[in-house]
Parts: structure tokens; C-alpha cells; sequence
């Protein structure tokens, strides 16, 4: 309503903008291209040309890391037709849901806690955070060595409860947990920081409000918080879920896709299949499967955010 | 507009001068005069506080003291990184000048163009301990040269062994025994694991030194037909430790290094391993002792010898300074030195040097002669990578699916053979 109304004012009350002589368009068209050309030159080296070239390298033969002669299609029969791809998106639906289902609500909570903490702030941040700060490779390695079950302080205390020692690893099922936990403990912090941006714009006179006609924390979530992070949850669920798809370094640390293939994604599977098989044609068709995967997944999420914002 | 017309014909200069630049051929590979600065890869970090990390330090300051034309830039790379690394480095053409392999893959290495012919000179050195031929690339060219030796040993704890009443095992049924003994008592019986995080080397070098062992070839015209009868031992006793409840709980996601800390810290009773952790054991666990391979039920007690090489990378431009610091490397002044550090040399001329008469030298001697009586080479194939990988993944499904030894053995042929 009151957009309405300004805009209406606006259009009364500005005089008609004079015609802008065609040489001043075309300098400022041209001032525009010199912002934009950077900006697609980058993309087209680093985004556009990588793919064409994945894609190149999946139509030839491949030795080690030399191209052959063209091959077609052929990699990506031989993709097809291999029965450990099931078991390989199989497992990347698994292992990012699951990830994704403990990430969120843990960011949401985090967050939460955060925006209605007024004492210790930063300090509590910290250590929200402080998964977000280590590497990869090093909250992998950390894992590992905390649930050894020789040596790690978690084997120690899984025996002092009489549950034996901590050999998640050793298992397809506990390997397949063990790097999905980890990996939501290491991401939430992400999910967490956007929903404290998100959650700092909502109005308090709402929760207000909603206190006065005697609604309670539950109600104030549902129907004040919720509504209000609803584009920001799209946002999180569409960035997290990029990121496990493509996840490789703390599965590389922690089991490297075993024990047989419990534990190998698509990801891995691209990464074993460059690195250990020396296979760049059909790591390559992988890999152009796996872009195919996350294309129709952000498509998705995006569809499904321009309807909330609608 | 003046200025625009220079601006245009600055940028146009400028394109084609990197347009020349890319395009125009790299210079010759031919032996650059004056000052070189090789870049060289090894595993062993110089900088840290252990006997062979000072070694290396040492060898390469006296070798930059003996050539002051070359210095060495050394980069700490592990042998999985270099694994993966070098083939792309040589076919980007960035390869090292001079690179530390493990000799099981350096057939695997040469087929991916990551090495250099060596010069004709190394024909001409003759007095190593065993012949050099494995070590050549597909044409037959011998690409690297031994740099240290080892082979398998089984190391037991004495402790644990006095402990449960039992002998020193010397038949692989009487280690299935004495295991299921120590794993009664709370310990694990024998120690190997199913990790393939580092290049399945713990499983590798055991089958390696085992088929040596039994006088199986790996290979016939060119596949691996190791699934044999004879072969089957090897699965056979896997099993029989599997079903004897002798393995570690977490064997298969046991590397390497985890068996050799567990056998340190006196949880794993027995254990195959390399002969290079004797000087370790030796000194920090004491009740860690070793003892010749036991015996299947056919072959003797010769493993397979072993060990990292040195080679020059696919067209390094200074092929003469990295020959002449291998040379210097696989000497026996060098030699010496990293016999200090627990290493075995590989040439009969370095033993002549006086270190090897002193006291200090007599465990590196007994090594020594240890590797050299109870082993000997083998021709690996060129997917050595792809075969360990398959033996990991056979070993998993041994103990989580619970299959036979013979369908371990004949698993990992597969994997091998498998494109």
C-alpha cells in the first residue's frame, strides 16, 4: 500500500526525464562493458571452458593424464553399465540428506541461541564456530584419531560405557554415519551464520505483539521465525546441499569411499577414479553426471524459492 | 584518439608477445651451463628430529658442498601424493629432476611417463647387491636406480608371546595358533589391515613377500594368474586368522602405520612387516624382536627385496646434475651415512666403508645380511597401485562378508586384471 502511494507520488511529482542523446548511451553502454567483461572472461576460464574441456576429455581415450584418439560415448556406456553407480548416487543422496538433516536443525538452533544471548556473545560464538575454522582435512584427521580404537580418547569412552571400543570405520554402516556426522558437525556453523543474519532482521514488534495476545516460544517460532526464514532455509538447504554433493576431503581422510564403497559418493568416486585409476575419460563422464545432479537440484531449490518470494 | 591508437597497439604488442611466447618451442632439454637448482621430491622431511631426516640432511649439504654449481630444492611429497602428482606433473611437463619411488610402482610410474632414461653410465655401476633389472620402464630401460633395500620380517612382541606360553612361530599355521592364543588374552594375534588410505601397503608388501615365498609368479602373458592352488595359501591363512578371531577388531580400516604402533605399544602380538622398522623397534620397543618369514606349507623363507629408488623426472632439462646427484646418493660415501639413520645401501662398495667395521654399525650389518640372504627381487607389474587396491578391498569383504580364502585370492586377481 504504501509502496503504491510513493511510487504514485514519485511519477506525479518528477518532472520527465529529458532524452538521453544517443553518444552519451552508447559511452555508458560501453562503460557498462568494461564492468562486465572481466567479470565473463573470468567465468569463461574458470567455469565455461573447464567444462567444455571435462567434456572433451569424456569423449577420448584417455592414458593416465594424456588424451587419446576420440572415443565417442563409450565412457559414458561404460558409466552407465557400471553396477557400482547405483550404489555410488545411492549413497550421495544418503550421505547428504543425512547431513543436511542434522546440519540445519543444528544452524537453526545455533542461531537461535545466539540472537537471544546476551551475555558471553562472542565467546559462545566462538565456539559455535570453531568447527567452521578447521580445515577439511584437519577435522577429518582429528576424527580419525579420536575414534581409533587403539588409541582414541573416544574408544576410551565408548569402553568406560561398556559399549567396546569405537571401530565406526571398520563397518560399511559406521563408516557411512561416522562421515556424515562428521560432516554436519563441521558444516553447520555455515547454516548457523546465515540464519543469524536472517534472524537479525526480524522484527521484534512482532514478538512482541504475538506476546501480548499471549503466545508463548513456540508460537513465536512457528509463526513469527519460521515465515520469516523460510527463503534464508531455501538458501541454506541449496548451499549445503552443493557442498556435500561435491564433498571429497573428509571422506579422502577418514575412509577414502571404503570400506567397500560404503562411503564413496560421487565425489570420491570421480576422485578414485582420477587419482587411483588414472581413468581422466571416465572420471571425467562422472563428473559431467555429477554437474547434470547438481544443475537439476539447484533448479529445483531456486523454483521453489521464486514461489515463496511470489 | 592518439592516445587510443597507442593504447591498442601496446595491448596489441603485448597479446602477441605472449602469443609468440606460448607458442614458440620450449628451450632445448640439453644440459644448461653454469649454476642448476634441481628440484627433487622425497617422503622424508630434512627438517625433522629423527635419524633418517638427518641423514638426508646431511647427504644433500655434502653434496652441495662437493658441487657448488648445484644446489637441491627438495620437496616433502608422500609417496601417495606422488603417486597421483607425478603423472601429472610429467604430462604437464613440470615433472621433478629427481624423485624417490617405491620400487613395486616404478614400473607403474615409467608406463605413466613420469620418468627419464637413465644414461648409459648406469650400466657401468655392477656391485649392487641384487641385479637391477625390475626397475625399467616399458621399453626395457632401466629408469631408476635401488636407493635403500628391506624386505618382510615377522616381528613379534616377546612379551606377549612369554606371556601366553608360546614359541616363536616358524610354519604360518603355527602363527594361526600362537594368534588365536593372543587374542584369547585380550591382544590381537596378528597384525595387517585392509586400509587402502595408504595405498593398501601394509596387505601389499605381506602378499608380495608371501608369493616370493611360495615361488608364485604374479603374472602369466601379461594378466595376473595368481589365484592359483598354490596361491590360495595366502587367502587360506587370512581366513584361518579371521576365523581364529586373530585379526584386530578394526582390521579393515588398519593401515600400516597403526599395525607398527600397535606391535610398539604391545597391543598386537605379531605382524609381517618391512625390515626398515627394526632400527625403531629396537629402539623404542624392545620387546619387539624379528625373525624370519614362517614357512606355507610349500617355498621356503625367501620374501621379496624392496625398497625406494631414485630417478630422473620426464624432461628435466638438467639430466646431467640429476645423474650425477643420484650417483652421489647411491654411493658409498652417501651410503654411510644413511646407514646412521637405520637405512640399508644397496651397493657392496659401501660396506667397505669404516662405519660398517664400528660397533654402531652391527644391527644395519645383520639387516643388511638379513635382506640380502632372504630375499630377492621380483618383476612387478604396471598397475602394482590397481592390484594392492583390489587386495584392500578383498580383505574387506573377508572379514564384512565373510568370504573364503579363496574367493580373497581370486578377488584380487580380478581387481588386477580389470581395466
Amino acid at each position: 500500500m504504501s509502496t503504491t502511494s510513493l511510487s504514485s507520488r514519485s511519477s506525479v511529482q518528477q518532472p520527465p526525464r529529458p532524452r538521453e542523446p544517443a553518444g552519451r548511451r552508447r559511452r555508458r553502454d560501453r562503460t557498462l562493458w568494461l564492468y562486465v567483461t572481466p567479470v565473463c572472461v573470468v567465468f569463461l576460464f574458470v567455469f565455461v571452458g573447464p567444462l567444455f574441456y571435462t567434456a572433451w576429455t569424456a569423449l577420448h581415450e584417455t592414458t593416465y593424464y594424456q588424451i587419446g584418439k576420440f572415443s565417442g560415448l563409450d565412457s559414458f556406456a561404460s558409466l552407465f553399465s557400471d553396477p557400482n553407480l547405483a550404489n555410488s548416487i545411492g549413497i550421495t543422496v544418503v550421505f547428504s540428506l543425512g547431513a543436511i538433516v542434522i546440519a540445519l536443525p543444528a544452524g537453526l538452533l545455533s542461531a537461535i541461541v545466539l540472537n537471544n544471548l546476551h551475555r558471553f556473545k562472542r565467546t559462545v560464538r566462538s565456539l559455535f564456530l570453531l568447527p567452521w575454522l578447521l580445515s577439511q582435512a584437519t577435522a577429518g584427521t582429528m576424527w580419525v584419531w579420536f575414534l581409533n580404537p587403539n588409541y582414541g580418547p573416544g574408544s576410551a569412552i565408548t569402553e568406560a560405557l561398556g559399549f567396546g571400543p569405537s571401530d565406526v570405520f571398520s563397518t560399511t554402516g559406521g563408516a557411512l554415519v561416522a562421515v556424515t556426522l562428521i560432516t554436519a558437525w563441521w558444516s553447520y556453523p555455515q547454516a548457523m551464520l546465515l540464519f543469524l543474519g536472517a534472524l537479525q532482521t526480524v522484527p521484534k514488534e512482532l514478538y512482541e505483539s504475538l506476546r501480548v495476545d499471549g503466545g508463548g516460544i513456540w508460537r513465536s517460532f512457528v509463526n513469527v521465525t519460521l515465515p520469516y526464514l523460510r527463503n534464508t532455509i531455501v538458501s541454506v538447504v541449496v548451499v549445503l546441499l552443493m557442498l556435500y554433493v561435491q564433498m571429497v576431503t573428509i571422506i579422502l581422510v577418514t575412509t577414502r569411499g571404503g570400506p567397500l564403497r560404503a562411503t564413496e559418493t560421487l565425489s570420491m568416486r570421480v576422485f578414485n577414479q582420477v587419482f587411483q585409476q588414472y581413468n581422466l575419460s571416465g572420471a571425467s563422464a562422472t563428473a559431467i553426471l555429477l554437474f547434470a545432479i547438481n544443475v537439476v537440484l539447484t533448479l529445483i531449490a531456486l523454483r521453489f524459492r521464486r514461489r515463496e518470494t511470489l | 584518439m592518439y592516445r587510443k591508437r597507442w593504447g591498442f597497439a601496446v595491448a596489441a604488442a603485448a597479446t602477441a608477445a605472449m602469443v609468440l611466447a606460448g607458442c614458440s618451442p620450449t628451450s632445448s632439454p640439453a644440459e644448461s651451463k653454469g649454476p642448476v637448482t634441481l628440484s627433487y621430491w622425497d617422503f622424508i622431511d630434512p627438517t625433522q628430529d629423527n635419524p633418517r631426516a638427518a641423514a638426508l640432511k646431511e647427504n644433500i649439504a655434502d653434496f652441495e658442498k662437493a658441487n657448488p654449481d648445484i644446489k637441491i630444492n627438495l620437496s616433502v611429497v608422500s609417496l601417495g601424493d606422488m603417486l597421483s602428482r607425478l603423472p601429472q606433473a610429467a604430462a604437464a611437463g613440470t615433472a621433478p629432476d629427481v624423485f624417490k619411488m617405491f620400487s613395486p610402482v616404478v614400473p607403474q610410474m615409467a608406463a605413466a611417463g613420469a620418468y627419464s632414461p637413465l644414461p648409459a653410465d648406469a650400466s657401468k655401476i655392477t656391485d649392487w647387491l641384487h641385479p637391477t633389472g625390475n626397475l625399467a620402464g616399458p621399453d626395457g630401460k632401466q629408469v631408476a636406480e635401488p636407493y635403500e633395500y628391506r624386505t618382510c620380517t615377522l616381528y613379534y612382541n616377546q612379551k606377549i608371546l612369554s606371556q601366553i606360553g608360546a614359541t616363536v612361530p616358524t610354519t604360518y599355521d603355527q602363527v594361526v595358533d600362537v594368534a588365536k592364543k593372543a587374542a584369547a588374552a585380550g591382544f590381537t594375534g596378528f597384525g595387517t589391515g585392509f586400509s587402502d588410505t595408504d595405498n593398501s601397503a601394509v596387505i601389499g608388501t605381506f602378499f608380495d613377500c608371501f608369493m616370493n615365498q611360495i615361488g608364485q609368479q604374479l603374472q602369466k602373458d601379461g594378466k595376473y594368474d595368481f589365484a592359483t592352488s598354490k596361491g590360495d595359501a595366502f587367502g587360506t591363512f587370512l581366513a584361518d586368522l579371521r576365523d581364529a578371531k586373530a585379526l584386530g577388531k578394526n582390521v579393515v580400516s588398519d593401515t600400516y602405520s597403526s599395525v607398527a604402533d600397535g606391535l610398539a605399544n604391545g597391543t598386537v602380538a605379531m605382524a609381517v612387516l618391512g625390515t626398515e622398522r627394526i632400527v625403531t623397534f629396537g629402539k623404542t620397543a624392545p620387546d619387539v624382536k624379528s625373525t624370519s618369514l614362517p614357512t606355507a606349507s610349500s617355498g621356503g623363507t625367501t620374501g621379496t627385496t624392496f625398497g625406494w629408488t631414485l630417478g630422473i623426472g620426464a624432461g628435466s632439462k638438467h639430466a646431467d646434475a640429476a645423474w650425477k646427484f643420484i650417483q652421489y646418493m647411491t654411493g658409498p660415501k652417501a651410503g654411510a651415512v644413511m646407514a646412521t639413520g637405520g637405512e640399508v645401501p644397496p651397493r657392496a662398495s659401501t660396506y667397505k666403508q669404516s662405519f660398517f667395521s664400528t660397533p654402531a654399525a652391527k644391527t644395519i650389518n645383520d639387516i643388511s645380511a638379513y635382506v640380502k640372504s632372504n630375499s630377492k627381487p621380483r618383476n612387478y607389474p604396471d598397475n602394482w597401485n590397481t592390484l594392492a587396491t583390489g587386495l584392500a578391498n578383498a580383505g574387506q569383504a573377508l572379514i564384512l562378508k565373510g568370504t573364503s580364502g579363496t574367493e580373497f585370492i581370486k578377488s584380487a586377481q580380478d581387481a588386477g586384471n580389470s581395466k
